[in-house]
């Protein structure tokens, strides 16, 4: 019986990993898009820099290689939560800005937003089969949001759809590390990661 | 009449209560109500109502539960339903829904009489939702980013009332907001899906009895996407003449799912398209080279995709792109045939080449120029010609020989393989057999047997054979191997084709052999005419023409002729169709018929037009069976009746005429003082003993000169001869008294010699009466006729005559005797004196005949008739004194009597007792 649910397990979970990573693909592709279109339709330049904006996590790590399963999966949960708050942001900003004239930007913003809701998910449900669970959202308050004007707030919301690109990059390496046949490394990672 | 208006009264008071209750609320208000009030009931169920009543109403307007009368749509409830609860409450019940009908009221009868509605209600019937089933969904890209997800399910059977659907979904986390068909019960599109997350999709129907819910469907969209068809297809020859290269866009993101292909080609103009294997196109792309296509053709390509694992639906085909492939050089040599005919020059020949333009899979590009070849086989010539030629046929005069002809067909890329025709000085070779054919597939068949030998190919021919057109010749070659093929032409139904195969051989070809083949058969456009050629009595030979070629539309199996009389019934025979001709026996004769002649082939028949005979009422010979017999039946009657008179004619004689006895054998012959009376008397004593003579006749007999019958005279002679006519004469002798002739009327019996007879109308004239008997004297009393006939007065005349007439002319006493004697003995003394007057006249034939005529003609002559009544006398008399002389020559001998002892006149004396004196 145990070793049927293990079987069960290591399916949902290989399941999970590949439409993960899929899913990571097309949210790639989607914000790659959508950020052409946000630059379009705000008026920016593709090319310009900005500098990191405040609550939006960072994809580039150091060590990658060196992280658990966990510790991937934990990272990225906090990073698409994060993501999640975020995108809602704008798209109501973009709502209070274009109200309904500007659909597609709006629509692309909401798939994109579900798309991180369902990562989101994914990873969930991946913590759960790695019998930790996932961590509870009631963590620290995001910093209340700053007053920005109007320009401050496109240059945020380039930001943070280049920073969620860098991130659906990112979580498709780890979901594929996750998805090798390495059943050792995330208990010991898990290990490691225990007190 | 007083009840009456106290009820009345009474019901006008009811009603004022009713109207002042309603009223005293200040607004109108019912007597009371209905539970439920516009219950939405389910269908087929049962149902109970209730009318309360208030109270008021009961104080005032005597109003009770027990007067309440329901009713559905003004028709009364029957009352075994109505229950009464109590005084103001009463229910009825509907075991049945169905039975409901709107609206329902509550109604009193005010004192029995009159009605009153006290509420209505409206009843919904309907159904609870059925559970939808068979929920399925597809994601349909409709563009690069948009990817609807169309949900459809059963709704099941209708509810009659108004039944919300929707179609829920949510992730295991998040729910998102129903989607809500529009004008529809049974799909709805979600506008927007993510892929990658199992989505849970249900069902929800709800109405006023209910609510149902489908079985959930748990799916991820990117499983059940129909994308988009690949788009900006393009199609690029290659080098190679073989090959086509596409290229195209997908709109589909490779994030989103990995695509496989289908490409499908078909050569422009065909239907038939042909797809590159599966396998080659498993994979994601944007481009793709088809192999192995036909060089110079232009080719239609069509594409579509689906997520590679096969998990979703195929997009619909793209748009067509067509591509043409480079050119290539002729893949084979044009088939070749010919046709050979004589020439004016018997050395020579005419033959005309001809050969099929290539088909353009094997002409590969654009043919222009035919490379002809003619080469002798012959040992002692070497003729080689060559011709270029851009058409299909060249017609060349050749020496009498074998010749090999070459066709190569050239394009711009090169030449074809050369295409050889053995062209043989005689067909000597074994042809095929059993050459056969089969419509079929609504095409020709033609199948043959093999002959032993190998054979290189076939060459199939045909023409149609039409009385309004030449045999156009058709013709097309099949490899060796084959033993039948379709004829590769257009072949028309209803029409005779002519078909021939012949084989080639490496060496010659074979003689060939035909068969005529329709494709398919039909009636004859009309039938035979049909028309006698010999009509008879029972039986008409019937012809007719065979239909023409064009006529027949089949083959003609065989022909029915039809006939009938006018009333009778058609009586049909069965012709085979190779005759021409056709006797009809049996007949009727003297009858009209109606013919008229079918052709069948073998889907049927067309008659012809009628024709009508009538046979003969006779038939042939029957004429002359009938008139041969019949005269050969008068002439037996006539000859019997002759032979008959011959043998009776003694007993003839007697009836006709009258016996006139002989006066030289009377005793008043020996009275006679002219007559010696011893020779007449010794001679009739010897011949009549007894002397019985009953009658006696005297006839002087005048004969006149020689001179007086002349050549002319004798004219008539044979006409009267022929005749055989009565010789009609004026005769004034003693009547019957004639050896050869009746004074009016003698039967032409002159031919057989007889001794003419007297008729019934020759007139006595004396009788002679002999009262003696044996040896008894006889008392002989003579008395003279009293006839006033010209016998008395010609007997005057040749009294007169002798008298004082010519010395020259002898007179003659002709004495006939009658009474039974025997014939013979009767004539014996006429031919005595025919006998004698040849001896006078010896050595003179035509005295001869005068001699003959006047001597049996004596009565003629002797009286002095007409020149014309002694011809007609005379003819008589030559022919019976041809026979009468040889038969009778013994009489003659012994009649006494000389031509020297006639006596010159003619005196009736009694020759012995009772004498006669003349008066």
């Amino acid at each position: 019986m145990a070793a049927a649910d293990n079987t069960s397990a290591a399916l949902r979970r290989r399941d999970l990993c590949s439409r993960g990573i899929r899913l990571a693909g097309k949210m790639r592709s989607d914000v790659v898009d959508l950020l052409d279109t946000y630059v379009e339709r705000q008026g920016l330049d593709a090319s310009a820099s900005v500098a990191a904006v405040e609550g939006v996590p960072v994809a580039a790590v150091e060590r990658w290689d060196e992280q658990t399963g966990t510790q991937r999966l934990l990272e990225n949960l906090a990073a698409y939560r994060a993501f999640r708050a975020l995108l809602a942001q704008m798209l109501e900003e973009q709502q209070e800005q274009l109200g309904e004239a500007d659909t597609t930007l709006g629509q692309a913003l909401a798939a994109v937003l579900l798309q991180v809701s369902a990562f989101t998910y994914h990873l969930e449900e991946l913590l759960r089969l790695e019998s930790r669970g996932p961590p509870s959202e009631e963590g620290p308050e995001p910093p209340p949001a700053p007053h920005l004007s109007l320009f401050e707030r496109k240059l945020r919301g380039l930001g943070v759809l280049r920073e969620l690109a860098q991130w659906a990059v990112r979580s498709t390496r780890d979901l594929r590390q996750l998805a090798k046949p390495n059943p050792g490394s995330s208990s010991a990672a898990s290990l490691a990661e225990s007190p | 009449m007083f009840s009456g208006w106290n009820w009345v009264a009474h019901g006008l008071y009811l009603l004022w209560n009713i109207c002042s209750l309603g009223v005293s609320g200040g607004l109108v208000q019912s007597c009371g109500h209905i539970i439920p009030e516009s219950p939405v009931l389910t269908l087929g169920s049962s149902f109970t109502a209730l009318c309360i009543l208030n109270e008021s109403c009961l104080d005032f307007g005597n109003i009770y539960a027990n007067q309440i009368i329901w009713k559905i749509k003004n028709r009364v409830v029957p009352k075994e339903q109505y229950r009464e609860i109590n005084r103001t409450v009463s229910s009825v019940t509907f075991n049945d829904t169905s039975s409901l009908a709107n609206p329902l009221t509550c109604n009193i009868l005010a004192d029995g009489q009159i009605e009153q509605n006290i509420y209505g209600i409206t009843v919904t019937v309907g159904l609870p939702p059925e559970k939808p089933k068979n929920l399925s969904c597809i994601v349909r890209q409709v563009s690069k980013l948009a990817y609807p997800m169309t949900c459809t399910w059963n709704p099941g059977k209708p509810t009659f009332l108004d039944t919300h659907f929707r179609l829920k979904y949510r992730w295991p986390q998040e729910n998102f907001p129903d989607c809500i068909p529009k004008d529809v019960n049974n799909s709805c599109m979600i506008t927007d899906v993510q892929f990658f997350v199992n989505l849970e999709v249900w069902v929800e129907a709800e109405n006023a009895l209910g609510k149902a819910e489908s079985d959930p469907l748990v799916l991820d969209p990117i499983e059940i996407v129909k994308p988009l068809s690949p788009h900006n297809l393009s199609v690029n020859s290659e080098i190679l003449p073989t090959v086509l290269k596409l290229s195209w866009e997908n709109r589909i993101s490779a994030a989103v799912m990995k695509l496989k292909f289908n490409i499908r080609y078909r050569i422009m103009g065909d239907t038939n398209w042909m797809q590159v294997p599966p396998e080659d196109t498993a994979s994601p792309r944007t481009s793709f080279s088809v192999q192995g296509l036909r060089p110079y053709t232009e080719y239609v390509f069509s594409i579509r995709c689906m997520k590679e694992d096969g998990v979703g639906y195929w997009s619909d085909w793209s748009e067509e792109k067509t591509g043409v492939t480079t050119e290539d050089k002729p893949s084979k040599g044009p088939p070749i045939w010919r046709s050979i005919a004589a020439s004016h020059s018997p050395t020579f020949w005419t033959v005309h080449l001809m050969w099929k333009a290539l088909e353009p899979f094997e002409a590969n590009g654009v043919i222009f120029k035919y490379e002809v070849t003619v080469r002798s086989k012959s040992s002692l010539s070497s003729l080689v010609e060559k011709h270029n030629v851009n058409t299909t046929n060249l017609t060349l005069k050749l020496p009498n020989g074998t010749y090999e002809v070459t066709v190569i067909a050239h394009n711009r890329v090169g030449a074809s393989p050369p295409s050889v025709l053995l062209i043989p000085a005689s067909n000597s070779k074994a042809p095929v057999k059993s050459v056969r054919t089969l419509p079929k597939d609504g095409k020709l068949w033609v199948g043959w047997t093999a002959p032993n030998s190998y054979v290189l190919k076939y060459v199939i021919e045909w023409c149609l054979v039409s009385n309004s057109s030449d045999c156009i010749i058709e013709w097309q070659n099949e490899p060796g191997n084959v033993q039948g093929t379709y004829l590769k032409g257009d072949i028309k139904p209803f029409k005779c084709y002519l078909i021939t195969v012949y084989p080639l051989y490496a060496d010659g070809q074979g003689s060939g052999q035909s068969v005529k083949a329709y494709l398919q058969q039909d009636r004859p456009s009309k039938g035979p005419t049909v028309q006698t050629k010999k009509v008879g009595k029972a039986e008409a030979v019937l012809t007719w023409n065979h239909l023409t070629v064009d006529e027949q539309n089949g083959f003609i199996r065989s022909y029915t002729i039809f006939y009938k009389t006018v009333d009778g019934n058609e009586t049909a025979v069965t012709v085979d169709p190779s005759k021409t001709e056709y006797t009809l026996s049996s007949l009727t004769s003297d009858t009209l018929y109606t013919v008229r002649m079918m052709a069948y082939t073998d889907e049927g028949g067309r008659s012809g037009p009628d024709f009508t005979f009538t046979t003969q009422k006779f038939g042939k010979g029957e004429i002359e069976a009938i008139v041969v017999p019949v005269c050969l039946a008068f002439l037996l009657i006539v000859l019997l009746g002759v032979l008959f008179c011959f043998n009776k004619r003694d007993l003839i004689k007697k009836h006709i005429w009258p016996i006139v006895p002989d006066p030289s054998k009377s005793n008043i012959a020996q009275w006679s003082p002219q007559v010696p009376a011893k020779h007449n008397f010794s001679s009739k004593d010897q011949m009549y003993p007894e002397g019985s003579f009953t009658d006696v006749s005297v006839v002087e007999i005048e004969a006149d000169d020689k001179k007086s019958f002349s050549e002319q005279d004798l004219k008539p002679f044979d006409l009267l001869k022929k005749e055989k006519s009565t010789s009609e004469g004026h005769s004034s002798g003693i009547g019957g008294s004639s050896c050869m002739s009746s004074p009016r009327q003698s039967v032409s019996d002159s031919d057989e010699g007889e001794t003419t007879q007297n008729t019934s109308s020759t007139v006595q004239y004396s009788t002679v009466v002999l009262n003696g008997y044996r040896d008894q004297t006889p008392v002989q009393v003579f008395s003279r006729s009293e006839s006033t006939q010209p016998l008395l007065d010609s007997e005057e005349r040749s009294e007169d005559q002798a008298g004082g007439g010519d010395s020259t002319t002898q007179r003659q006493h002709y004495f006939k005797q009658n009474g039974g004697q025997d014939e013979t003995n009767t004539d014996r003394p006429c031919f005595e004196r025919t006998k004698q007057i040849i001896h006078a006249n010896e050595g003179d034939l035509v005295g001869f005949a005068q001699l003959q005529i006047s001597g049996q003609s004596s009565q003629l002559l002797g009286l002095g008739l007409e020149k014309n009544t002694q011809e007609a006398a005379l003819s008589d008399v030559l022919q019976a004194s041809t026979e009468g002389q040889t038969v009778r020559s013994e009489s003659v001998e012994g009649n006494p009597m000389l031509v020297d002892e006639m006596p010159k006149s003619y005196l009736p004396q009694t020759v012995r007792q009772g004498g006669y004196m003349p008066q």
